[in-house]
C-alpha cells in the first residue's frame, strides 16, 4: 500500500468515524423509540391482545392518510410547546417541571378573549401575548423562589401545577364558566380563532406559531449572546459566573421564556383546538400535555429540531391511539398508548443507550464462549 | 496483587505491554500509531511529548479507561482487557489522572474509601482515615481530611488523587503530570516517596513536562511525536538536549518563530530586569484587604501592595495559603471582607467579573475544568467566554457572528498552536496542554490592561511554556501589569520583577528576584521568615 493510499484510506475511516457520531444522538432516541414499542407489545401479548395488529391500527391511525397525518400533527403541536418549555430550562441547567400549570394558566387567559371585541387578526394576536403572558407570570413564581430563597425549582413547580391546576378549576367553573352551558367557559369568539388548515381536521394555523417559536429558541440559544449565556450557564454554572454571565439573569430569562412557551401551549389548545374552542371542566384536552412534552423533549434531546420530529411521533401516538382502541374485535385500549411513551421515556434515560448493544452482543459472545467451552470438555469427557 | 503474579512478572521482564496500540477518536483524531510500550517491575518509566503527543491516551488505554483501536495490552500471563478503572485496579493498575476524578462534596476520606469498597460494602471509614493517616506520613503529601474535596485548592486535590490511588496496593502506577501543581518540596517528597515504591517492585510511569524531573527520577524515558514512540531510552545514556530534540522532531530550531531553550529546564531569566523608576503608573493598588475562605475565615489577611504598569508582579508560595482567594477576590468572584482594591483608581470590590473586565482585566483562572472552560462547548464558544459581548463577536440584536469567531479562533489555534480538527471540536476532546492554550490564548488576546494569572503554563510542554512567558514579558514590556501566581518556583523567580512570598494569607517577604534564592524563598513559603525583608 502506498502511503497515498493509507492516508486516504484514513480519512475515510476519519469520515465513517465522524458520521457516526454525528448520528449518535438519533440514533439514541430511534433506538428508544423501538424499545419503547416493544415493551409495548410485549405487553399487549401478556394480555392476550395481537401486537401487530394493534400497531397496524395505531400507524394506520397516525400517518396513514392525510387527514390522519393532519390529526397527529395537531395533537404534536401543544407538545411542541411544552417540550421547549422543558428543553429551555434543561439547557439553562434547570428541570421545570411546571409547563402543565403555566399552560393552564395560559389557556385560562387566551379565553379571556372572548369578553371583548376586536377586529379578526389582531383579536387573535391579542389572545396570543394574553396566553403568553399568563405562562410567563406563573413561571416567574418558582424563579424568583430560586433567586430569592434557593428553594429547588422541582418542587417548587411541581407545587404551582397543583395551584394552577385548581386556581383554573375555580375560573372555569365560576369566573369563566358560560351561563348556558355550565360544563365549559366562554368559547373563543371566531375573530380570535386560529383558522383552520386542513379542513375536517383539527389542524389549524396554531402549528405555524409552533414551529415559528422551536426556530426562534433554536436561534436565540445558538445564535445569540444572550442564548450563549443560558447555554453556558447550564453546562458549567462556575465557568460561565467566570466568564462575565449572571446566573441569576439566566435563571429568570429561561424561565420566562418556557413559560411563553407554555402559555402558548394554552393557546393552541383554547383559541387553536376545534370544536369547542372554550375550557372543558375537568380541563381534559389540556390534562398532561405539559408531561407528555417532557417526554418529547427527552426524545427530541432537548434540541428545537430534535423536538419537532419527537412531537410529530408523540402526536402520532396519540392520534393513532384513538384509533387503536376501537380497531378489531379486540381492541387495544388507549392506555397503552401511554406504557409506550412511559417505556421510551425510560429508555432515553439509559445513559449511552447505544452502547447497551454491544455490550449485550459481548455478554451473548462470551456466553457462548462458555457454551462452547462446556460442549468441548464434554467431547473430551465422552 | 498476589505474590505469585509479581513475581511471574518479573521473570518475564515486564508487566505490562502496550503492543502495537493505535488510537483514533470518535472524530477521527488520530492519538497514537502502533505505539509499543512496556513497564517493568521495579522501574519508573518517564512519558514525554508535546502538548497533544498521546501521553494522556496511552495512559488512558494502560489503565482500562479506553479501548484501543488496534492493538492490545498484554501481561505476561497473556492479553488483557479492561472495560473499567475498576477492572485495570483490580489488576492492580493505578491512575492518577491529569485532570481529577474526585467528588467534590465528598470529603478525602470519603473519596478515597468510595474507591476502595465494593459496590454495596458499607464505607469504611476509620480504617480508610488510619490508612490515609499512614500513607501520608509515608509520603509525605498531606491534605486536610475533612473539608470536601471541591474546596480544596487543586494542588491539595492532586494529592488527594495520588492518596488514593496510593491506598490500593497498586504494582503499576500511572502518574499523569502530577508536579504540576506541587511545590518543589512537595515534588522532592513525592519522588523519594516513588523511588521507595520502585524498590518495591513496583512500576510506575510518570508524564511530565519538565526535562529536570526526568533527569532526577526515572530509569527509562519514552519519547512520544504525534502519537508515535520516537525514542525508548534508558535515562542514563540520553542527555536533556537529545530528550528535547526527539520530542519536538527536528534539531532545536525555530518554534513559532523563535529559537526556544530546550537545553535545561532553567527558565532563562528575562533580563534586563528593569528598575522601580522604569515602571509605570500603579494598575492595581489593594489596602488592607482581608478575604474569608471556603474551609478558613479569613484566608487573605490584610494584604496591601500596588502592582504597576510594565512590571510582572510574582506571588510564590504553597497552594492553598490565600493565593486562590486573594485571585477570586480581585476578579468579582468572590466577597472580600474588608479594604480597598481598585484598577486605575477605580473600586473593583463588589462588582461582578463582567463589570471587572471591562476595566481591561485578562483573568487566567488556575483551575481550567472548573473556571476555565465549559467542557461540552465548542472551541469557538470557549474561545469568545468573557467577550462574548464585545462588539466585535456580537452584532445587533446580541446574535453572534459566528464567521468572525470561528477566524479568531482560527486565528489563536494559529499563535498558540493549538491542535484540534477546528473551531468547532468539544474543548473536551483537547489535551490538556491545548486545553491551558486555548484560555491563555484567550485571555491575553483581550490585550488588557492587567493580567490576572494563576499558574498560566500549567501542563503545557517546553516550548509552549516559554512561548507563554514570553508573551507575558512582552506584554509587561508595553506598560501591562502581570499579577503572576504560580506555584512554579522557577517561573516566578524568573518572570518577576518583584516576588512576594505568600504564606497563611500574609506576604512573608516582597522582594527583587536577585535578592532571593531558592532556599530562602522555600523557607518563607514555609512561614519561616528571614532576615532582611524588603
Ligand atoms: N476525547 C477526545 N476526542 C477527540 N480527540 C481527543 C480526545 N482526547 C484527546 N484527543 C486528541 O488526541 C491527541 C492526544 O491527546 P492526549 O490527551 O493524549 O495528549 P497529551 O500527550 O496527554 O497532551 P498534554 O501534554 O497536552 O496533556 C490530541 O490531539 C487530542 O486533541
Ligand atoms: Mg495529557
Amino acid at each position: 500500500m502506498t502511503a497515498h493510499e493509507a492516508r486516504s484510506g484514513g480519512r475515510l475511516l476519519r469520515g465513517a468515524h465522524r458520521t457516526l457520531t454525528g448520528l449518535h444522538p438519533v440514533l439514541e432516541s430511534v433506538l428508544a423509540a423501538v424499545l419503547g414499542l416493544l415493551v409495548g407489545a410485549l405487553l399487549m401479548y401478556i394480555w392476550g391482545y395481537d401486537p401487530w395488529r394493534a400497531y397496524w391500527a395505531l400507524f394506520r391511525g397516525a400517518y396513514g392518510g392525510s387527514y390522519e397525518i393532519a390529526s397527529s400533527i395537531a395533537r404534536g403541536v401543544p407538545l411542541i410547546f411544552t417540550a421547549l418549555t422543558f428543553s429551555i430550562c434543561v439547557r439553562a441547567g434547570m428541570f421545570n417541571i411546571g409547563a402543565e400549570g403555566q399552560m393552564y394558566v395560559g389557556a385560562a387567559a387566551a379565553v379571556c378573549v372572548a369578553y371583548f371585541k376586536l377586529p379578526p387578526g389582531l383579536h387573535l394576536l391579542v389572545g396570543i401575548a394574553f396566553a403568553a403572558i399568563a405562562g410567563a407570570i406563573w413561571s416567574l413564581g418558582p424563579a424568583l423562589l430560586k433567586l430569592t430563597r434557593g428553594v429547588n425549582e422541582v418542587i417548587s413547580t411541581i407545587m404551582f401545577n397543583w395551584i394552577s391546576r385548581f386556581l383554573v378549576f375555580y375560573l372555569v367553573a365560576y369566573v369563566l364558566v358560560d351561563a348556558r352551558q355550565g360544563q365549559r367557559t366562554v368559547q373563543v369568539p371566531v375573530s380570535a380563532r386560529f383558522p383552520i388548515l386542513v379542513r375536517g381536521t383539527d389542524l389549524s394555523y396554531s402549528v405555524f406559531l409552533a414551529v415559528a417559536f422551536a426556530l426562534f429558541v433554536y436561534f436565540l440559544l445558538w445564535h445569540t449572546a444572550t442564548g450563549y449565556e443560558v447555554r453556558a450557564a447550564g453546562l458549567n454554572p462556575t465557568a460561565a459566573r467566570y466568564g462575565g454571565i449572571s446566573i441569576n439573569r439566566t435563571i429568570l430569562l429561561s424561565f420566562a421564556l418556557g413559560g411563553v412557551g407554555a402559555g402558548l401551549a394554552g393557546a393552541a389548545t383554547t383559541m387553536g383546538l376545534p370544536p369547542t374552542y372554550a375550557i372543558i371542566s375537568g380541563l381534559p384536552e389540556l390534562m398532561n400535555l405539559g408531561f407528555d412534552g417532557m417526554a418529547v423533549a427527552m426524545m427530541g434531546r432537548n434540541h428545537p429540531i430534535g423536538i419537532l420530529v419527537a412531537a410529530l411521533f408523540f402526536g402520532g401516538l396519540n392520534a393513532g391511539g384513538r384509533v387503536m382502541q376501537f380497531y378489531g374485535s379486540n381492541p387495544v385500549p388507549l392506555e397503552m398508548v401511554r406504557v409506550v411513551m412511559g417505556a421510551i421515556v425510560i429508555a432515553m434515560a439509559i445513559p449511552e443507550l447505544v452502547r447497551v448493544f454491544p455490550a449485550i452482543a459481548r455478554s451473548v459472545r462470551r456466553l457462548g464462549g462458555v457454551f462452547r467451552r462446556d460442549r468441548a470438555t464434554e467431547r473430551e469427557g465422552a | 496483587m498476589s505474590e505469585s503474579s509479581s513475581r511471574s512478572a518479573e521473570e518475564n521482564g515486564y508487566f505490562l505491554r502496550a503492543e502495537g496500540i493505535t488510537k483514533i477518536y470518535s472524530d477521527g483524531t488520530v492519538a497514537l500509531r502502533e505505539a509499543t510500550v512496556e513497564l517493568r517491575p521495579g522501574e519508573i518509566l518517564g512519558l514525554l511529548g508535546e502538548n497533544g503527543a498521546g501521553k494522556t491516551t496511552l495512559t488512558k488505554i494502560l489503565s482500562g479507561l479506553l479501548p484501543p483501536t488496534k492493538g492490545h495490552v498484554v501481561s505476561p500471563r497473556g492479553p488483557v482487557r479492561f472495560s473499567s478503572p475498576r477492572e485495570a485496579l483490580d489488576f492492580g493498575i493505578g491512575m492518577v489522572h491529569q485532570h481529577f476524578a474526585l467528588v467534590g462534596t465528598f470529603t478525602a476520606v470519603e473519596n478515597v474509601a468510595l474507591s476502595q469498597e465494593r459496590p454495596l460494602a458499607p464505607l469504611q471509614l476509620a480504617q480508610t482515615r488510619a490508612k490515609i493517616e499512614e500513607l501520608m506520613e509515608e509520603s509525605g503529601l498531606r491534605v486536610p481530611l475533612d473539608v470536601p474535596v471541591e474546596k480544596l485548592a487543586v494542588g491539595e486535590q492532586q494529592r488527594v488523587e495520588i492518596l488514593k490511588v496510593l491506598s490500593r496496593d497498586v504494582d503499576l502506577l500511572i502518574l499523569d503530570e502530577p508536579t504540576s501543581v506541587l511545590t518543589p518540596l512537595e515534588v522532592d517528597e513525592l519522588f523519594r516517596f516513588l523511588r521507595r515504591l520502585r524498590d518495591e517492585g513496583k512500576a510506575i510511569v510518570l508524564i511530565t513536562h519538565k526535562l529536570k524531573e526526568v533527569g532526577s527520577i526515572t530509569d527509562r524515558v519514552v519519547v512520544l511525536r504525534k502519537g508515535e514512540v520516537v525514542g525508548d531510552v534508558r535515562t542514563s545514556a540520553v542527555t536533556t538536549e537529545e530528550l528535547a530534540q526527539l520530542m519536538v522532531g527536528k534539531a532545536l530550531e525555530t518554534r513559532a518563530g523563535r529559537a526556544v531553550e530546550l537545553s535545561t529546564d532553567e527558565i532563562p531569566a528575562h533580563a534586563p530586569q528593569r528598575h522601580r523608576e522604569e515602571r509605570g503608573p500603579g494598575v492595581l493598588h489593594v489596602e488592607n484587604l482581608s478575604v474569608a475562605g471556603d474551609t478558613k475565615p479569613v484566608a487573605v489577611h490584610d494584604l496591601t501592595f500596588d502592582v504597576y504598569g510594565g512590571e510582572i508582579f510574582g506571588i510564590a508560595g504553597v497552594e492553598g495559603n490565600g493565593q486562590t482567594e486573594l485571585v477570586e477576590a480581585l476578579t468579582g468572584l468572590r466577597p472580600a471582607l474588608k479594604g480597598i482594591a481598585t484598577i486605575n483608581g477605580r473600586n473593583i470590590l463588589g462588582l461582578d467579573p463582567r463589570q471587572i473586565y471591562k476595566l481591561g482585566v485578562a483573568h487566567i483562572p488556575e483551575d481550567r475544568w472548573v473556571l476555565g472552560l465549559v467542557l461540552p462547548f465548542t472551541l469557538a464558544e470557549n474561545a469568545i467566554l468573557g467577550v462574548h459581548r464585545w462588539d466585535e463577536f456580537r452584532g445587533p440584536l446580541s446574535i453572534l457572528r459566528w464567521r468572525k469567531i470561528n477566524a479568531h479562533v482560527r486565528s489563536l489555534m494559529e499563535r498558540f498552536e493549538i491542535q484540534a480538527t477546528g473551531p468547532s471540536a468539544p474543548a473536551k476532546s483537547l489535551s490538556g496542554g491545548n486545553q491551558q492554550k486555548l484560555i491563555v490564548g484567550r485571555e491575553l488576546a483581550k490585550d488588557p490592561a492587567i493580567v490576572i494569572a494563576s499558574q498560566p503554563t500549567r501542563g503545557l510542554d517546553v516550548g509552549a511554556a516559554q512561548y507563554i512567558r514570553d508573551i507575558l514579558v512582552e506584554m509587561r514590556d508595553r506598560g501591562r501589569a502581570i499579577l503572576l501566581v504560580s506555584a512554579d518556583l522557577d517561573e516566578v523567580l524568573a518572570l518577576s520583577d518583584r516576588v512576594a512570598v505568600m504564606y497563611e494569607g500574609k506576604f512573608m517577604a516582597v522582594a527583587r528576584p536577585e535578592e532571593l534564592d531558592r532556599e530562602k524563598v522555600g523557607l518563607l513559603m514555609g512561614g519561616v521568615s528571614v532576615g532582611g525583608k524588603a
